[in-house]
């Protein structure tokens, strides 16, 4: 047998496994500290701060578990939150990211390391990317072998589409579930592998921790079943499904009713009713093949019939007049939208009015998969090719998480690992193939196929265990022996080099790709700005912390802010004030009043204000130095909003100039000028430019000279660069007059006699 | 080597007190001359007593200082004038019912009869000085209302005193003009030239440390006056000083409660007016923008930070470790810009913390003879201009460290002793703490902490890890090598 390049010779088969191993585990340690390394670039850049918006409030909840200890944590009922509601955070919350930093919190303090809370919450997310790393190299593994496992967990340690979610500092559900997901996975493919009730079990916890993590959890949920199902379809029901799929739902699906948040909802809502229903078909079909066993065929072809018949209308029926008496909810609107694009906007404004999800756009698969977005058709391909239970795991979830990846920004995590499993097969092949040294054997045609076979079979069927009695035969040519069939190979060392090195060059340009999407894309805290000075230097925009701090320091601790809700968790977590609504978006009612008050006029949004106990009213502006994601440029939400629940008083219509344009100038319509969110965002800001032209930098609007004027409201704090302007609601009048007339007292305006006095009662 | 002088002041002073007993020799005061530096928050009065003794072999003249002067007065000092030593002083308690205080300053050498002596009695005053009117716009100056007696007392008969009232300013908004001292003056009793207020001079005061003087001829006066600098107060101040031997490294950190003492903001901020202030060159004299720190040479890992994180706006310029050779009388800073989040109007807050690494060995040193390490620990770092109102001193020694020995520049009020467990420690740190009240500028002084270390107690952590991962290692070697399997026969 000839090969390309010499192979050394004399190599114990114990040397090369040991080799083997030991290069694998430092390749591994490798990969996790790269992929630690890259989510680092936020503190490097920024420092050690927790970003955007939710992860305010997961670190807020955080520090109450760290301090206050657990059951305090559970029984925490935030008062400040929702104001005047309040929220019962234990009940609310998937506490698993919490529960998490709090143990690493308390091993550590253990072991007298005071460690802050805040750099723990901080580096969970990159600590447990080098757990996905690993895991996802035990599931390719699986699949494959070690060094498409090795390949996978490079992609997955770097890929941007999962760093997006988990550099430093995003403290969010997702830091943590993508290991819990790949981890849970891995279990029910070993599960299945084996019918090991064992890894059936494991599966089971780690699905319980997913529970308690993060609310996608109903992903796996429906995964899994689903994988069963298409199993049993493709007639290959064994007792290992049974084994592993009832050990996994028994298990996990008992241990995530304790999750107070999610309580009885796997047994009555729809989402859930999948895996329910495959476990009791698998109990069926376990059942008929107990009774095929002890019976005759004709028999049992009747009786099958029969039963198959009789359990499906019976089945339907229930479930049919389970879900209308109302035991099992229907779909919620949050899934209807994962299936029609366009039902949030039409039905929920506040889910359409995120960002994260908006469908998502063909670019960012690319930003966020590069190289791997092409690797993974070929990956799948593969995986049709082989085609054992696993592999259908694969396809299923490749085919599930594309589509979900199409419908939702955010769901780009989860299709994210399945790109990286396959491309790593697909690029592992790749590799295997050009840099086995074997060359084909030209003369000889047929004769070894018949142990060519042999061997192929026995390591796929178990990758593991095939090759340990294989022997020393293999040692110096184990990858070689199951070569020589009939297929084609490849001659020489040239065409092995060319593909290799363009392999290699694609990989390294991919490197560069993750490292410069990283740093530049998905590594800002978004409380704090960058921007550069006229001599290249950073020049951080604090605004924010600003603003916040000032509100912490030097107003009463219980003052009442209302702002939009994007900025309620970071409001309650860096300023520390009460706030009427937040991220948690559970009241749309309470959201449309704010959205109410803050678009209509100051006299109809006085009364709103001063019923919630209003006292600041914070507005995030970014006219000045063209900040888009600034207020007015989500005001339209806060209209539509509104326009749902108070569809007679709030039209967004009227919000448009009479062509339809969306404008704050001269030309702005009335309305839009006498809302209060216009008013607040624009309030002395022609001022700012002297005499000169006023100008609106995120709209490129040119502004009036005379800007708007408050009678309700007092400007109290506007940050440097005027991102963060918060406004004192006035008290009423001590005369009683309203306020309006009292300003105008004020400034030696002579009083209209022809107002009339019932607005003064109106004011409450 | 390091010279203790602030222990050696300090036993001084308590040794006079144990052996000298109260005994008051007669002077007779030829002039006083009291000079007020006015300020913010802090106002510097110094005295001058020129003394003539009226009885042989005079060992101390005793000060008055008037209940309100007295409860002002954070840090005292006498000297002989021209010299640099301090003179010791002995206080002799409070005396409520009087409305005066009175103070012992022991003299350099006992005076004979008709000898005199120029005593400057330094105290500085805080929170003397009060925004008048209490709240200000934002565009509106800032004015402060000082209030003091006219007249120095003395236990002693005075030829003649006067008081002058200096201004930062000239624009001295309006001054007290007394009446009814036909007795001691015939001009008028107040003068302005500049932005100086001269009461006096007088001539011909009886004792006047006593009940009557104090009720019927004592006046209070008043002086406002315009002040173009915000008024600056730490509401409190926590510093932790840790050492570490092993790192060779003292770390200082100091968590800072800032409060502008200022007039309080009437109305609201506007940003707009701010912006405009600056870009006029016409800022406010109570909004306090940025202040820059003189923190020690040769400093490393300095962080400025608050609840919510990294403060950006700070600019720190390092000056290096002055060799240890050269003993330069000018000492080297390294200058930290600090700029709070946001500007500090009147009545506004800004807590943040404040801390840096520095080498141990600028600051320490081993003592070979008894075997003990010196530290010297700044009580605080200054903030121009500004009074601490409460201080709290920690200073955290080396695990194990024995033999624990401190002396102070000044008494504290408080000390107490804990343990600090910290960064794998097993037993803990012995820790010091120290709590002072009302800081000055003149506070600058540095707590000398000694004590041991014995071998065993810098071996300890090393120990403790060591131990530890062997257990770790150990555990995994046996957990290796029991085998749960169910079925030994698959695997082997």
């Amino acid at each position: 047998m000839s090969t390309a390049y010499p192979l050394p010779s004399g190599l114990s088969q114990a040397t090369v496994t040991n080799t083997a191993s030991l290069i694998r585990i430092v390749t591994l340690a490798l990969i996790s500290g790269a992929a630690i390394a890259s989510r680092l670039f936020a503190v490097i850049n920024f420092e050690s701060i927790i970003h955007e918006f939710d992860p305010w409030f997961n670190f807020r909840a955080t520090k109450v578990l760290a301090s206050q200890g657990f059951y305090e944590f559970w029984n925490w009922f935030d008062p400040t939150a929702w104001y005047p509601l309040g929220r019962v955070v234990g009940g609310t919350i998937y506490p698993g990211l919490m529960a998490t930093s709090g143990v690493i919190y308390n091993i550590l303090h253990a072991l007298n390391l005071p460690v802050d809370i805040r750099n723990i919450c901080v580096l969970l997310a990159p600590g447990f990317s080098a757990l996905t790393a690993w895991a996802t190299y035990m599931f390719t593994k699986e699949l494959k072998d070690e060094s498409a496992g090795l390949l996978a967990a490079a992609f997955i340690g770097i890929a941007p589409g999962y760093i997006s979610r988990s550099v430093a500092g995003s403290y969010d559900n997702e830091a943590i579930a993508i290991f819990l997901l790949m981890f849970t996975f891995y279990c029910w493919i070993k599960a299945l592998k084996q019918g090991s009730a064992f890894f059936g079990m494991l599966a089971g916890v780690f699905y319980f921790y997913m529970v308690a993590a993060w609310g996608g959890y109903a992903f796996i949920t429906n995964m899994i079943p689903l994988h069963a199902l298409i199993l049993i379809l493709m007639g290959r029901f064994t007792s290992r499904l049974y084994v592993g799929y009832s050990s996994w739902y028994a298990i996990g699906t008992l241990a995530s009713m304790q999750v107070p948040f999610v309580g009885f909802q796997p047994v009555k809502t729809s989402e859930h009713m999948a895996a329910l229903g495959v476990f009791g078909l698998l109990q069926i079909i376990a059942f008929a093949q107990l009774v095929r066993s002890h019976l005759s065929s004709k028999q049992f072809q009747n009786l099958l019939f029969v039963a198959v018949i009789g359990t499906g209308i019976l089945g339907s029926l229930a479930i049919v007049g389970l879900t209308y008496k109302g035991w099992i909810a229907p779909w919620t609107g949050r899934f209807y939208s994962l299936w029609d694009t366009g039902y949030a906007k039409k039905y929920i404004p506040i889910i359409a009015s995120v960002s994260e999800h908006q469908p998502t756009a063909w670019p960012s698969f690319f930003m966020d998969l590069q190289l791997l977005m092409f690797l993974f058709p070929a990956g799948v391909f593969l995986c049709f090719k082989q085609l054992r239970d696993e592999h259908v795991f694969v396809i299923i979830y490749a085919v599930v998480g594309s589509y979900f990846a199409g419908v939702m920004v955010r769901l780009m995590l989860t299709l994210t690992p399945v790109v990286c499993v396959s491309a790593a097969v697909a690029l592992s092949t790749l590799l295997d193939t050009y840099i086995d040294p074997v060359e084909p054997l030209v003369p000889e045609e047929a004769t070894p196929s018949a142990s060519g076979d042999d061997s192929t079979t026995t390591s796929a069927s178990g990758s593991k265990k095939a090759k340990k009695p294989a022997g020393p035969t293999e040692s110096t040519t184990a990858q070689s022996t199951p070569k020589p069939r009939s297929r084609p190979g490849i001659f020489g060392l040239d065409t092995r080099l060319v593909v290799i090195f363009n392999a290699f060059g694609m990989l390294s340009f991919f490197v560069f790709h993750c490292t410069w999407v990283t740093s530049n894309a998905y590594s800002s805290p978004s409380v704090v700005l960058a921007s550069a000075n006229p001599d290249g230097s950073q020049h951080i925009i604090d605004d924010f912390r600003e603003a916040y701090y000032w509100l912490r320091q030097n107003t009463p601790e219980t003052s009442v802010v209302m702002s939009w809700w994007d900025y309620g968790y970071q409001i309650a977590g860096m300023a520390d004030r009460p706030t009427l609504v937040d991220n948690n978006t559970w009241n749309n009612t309470h959201i449309a009043t704010v959205g109410k008050a803050m678009s209509s006029t100051e006299e109809v949004a006085y009364p709103i204000l001063r019923k919630h106990d209003v006292d600041y009213v914070l507005v995030i502006f970014g006219g000045l130095i063209g900040y888009s994601g600034d207020d007015i440029n989500k005001f339209l939400w806060m209209v539509r909003i509104a326009q749902g629940v108070w569809p007679d008083e709030i039209q967004e219509p009227n919000y448009f100039t009479p062509h339809g344009e969306y404008r704050v100038d001269d030309q702005a319509s009335t309305t839009m000028k006498n809302s209060l969110m216009y008013k607040m965002s624009y309030y002395r800001f022609a001022e700012l430019f002297g005499g000169g032209q006023a100008m609106d930098r995120v709209r490129n609007q040119a502004m009036p000279k005379q800007g708007p004027t408050l009678d309700y409201l007092d400007e109290a704090f506007t940050s440097e660069n005027w991102i963060v302007r918060i406004f004192q609601v006035k008290k009423e009048d001590l005369l009683g007059r309203d306020l309006k007339s009292a300003n105008a007292f004020s400034q030696g305006k002579k009083r209209k006699r022809s107002k009339p006095t019932a607005r003064r009662r109106a004011i409450v | 080597m390091l010279r203790l002088t602030g222990s050696l002041s300090l036993v001084f002073l308590t040794l006079l007190s144990s052996t000298h007993a109260h005994h008051s020799y007669s002077f007779e005061n030829t002039a006083i001359v009291r000079q007020v530096e006015l300020a913010g928050s802090l106002v510097q009065v110094v005295t001058t007593y020129a003394v003539k003794a009226l009885e042989k072999n005079a060992k101390a003249y005793t000060i008055a200082l008037s209940s309100n002067d007295k409860e002002k007065t954070s840090w005292l000092e006498a000297k002989v004038k021209g010299q640099q030593q301090a003179l010791p002083v002995r206080d002799h308690g409070k005396e409520p019912t009087n409305g005066y205080h009175l103070i012992d300053v022991e003299l350099p050498k006992p005076l004979g009869l008709n000898e005199t002596l120029n005593i400057v009695l330094e105290t500085i005053q805080t929170h003397a000085a009060k925004p008048w009117p209490a709240s200000a716009s934002q565009n509106d100056e800032q004015s402060l209302l000082f209030k003091t007696d006219l007249f120095v007392i003395s236990p002693y008969q005075t030829l003649v005193q006067r008081s002058k009232l200096r201004s930062p300013t000239p624009r001295i908004v309006e001054f007290t003009e007394p009446k009814d001292l036909e007795a001691f003056t015939l001009d008028t009793p107040a003068t302005k030239s500049g932005a100086t207020i001269t009461y006096g001079p007088f001539n011909n005061i009886p004792p006047s440390a006593d009940e009557d003087f104090l009720s019927k001829t004592q006046q209070p006066i008043s002086v406002q006056y315009m002040y173009d600098h915000p008024v600056l107060e730490v509401s409190s101040l926590k510093r932790a000083a840790e050492i570490s031997h092993w790192g060779s490294n003292l770390n200082i950190q100091d968590e800072i409660r800032l409060r502008n003492g200022g007039p309080e903001l009437k109305g609201h901020f506007s940003r707009l007016d701010h912006q405009a202030q600056a870009f006029y060159k016409r800022p406010s004299p109570h909004v306090l923008p940025a202040l820059s720190l003189h923190l020690p040479a040769g400093i490393r890992n300095t962080y400025f930070y608050d609840i919510i994180g990294n403060v950006s706006t700070s600019h720190l310029r390092v000056a290096p470790a002055p060799p240890k050779s050269l003993k330069s009388r000018t000492p080297q800073y390294s200058v930290l810009d600090l700029r709070p989040r946001y500007p500090l109007l009147g009545g506004w807050n800004y807590t943040f913390t404040l801390g840096w690494d520095s080498d141990l060995s600028d600051s320490a040193v081993y003592d070979s003879k008894s075997g003990k390490y010196i530290v010297k620990v700044p009580v605080m770092t200054l903030i121009p201009g500004a009074v601490v109102n409460q201080a709290e001193v920690t200073v955290i020694l080396p695990e194990g460290a024995t033999d624990v020995d401190f002396s102070l520049p000044w008494p504290a009020v408080s000390t107490s002793s804990s343990t600090v467990t910290t960064y794998l420690d097993t037993t803990g740190r012995p820790a010091l703490t120290f709590v002072y009240e009302r800081l000055t500028t003149r506070h600058d002084g540095d707590i000398y902490v000694s004590y041991k270390v014995p071998l065993s107690a810098h071996l300890k952590k090393p120990t403790a890890v060591a131990t530890a991962f062997m257990g770790l290692f150990v555990l995994t070697l046996i957990g290796r090598r029991i085998n749960l399997s169910l079925h030994p026969s698959k695997t082997a």
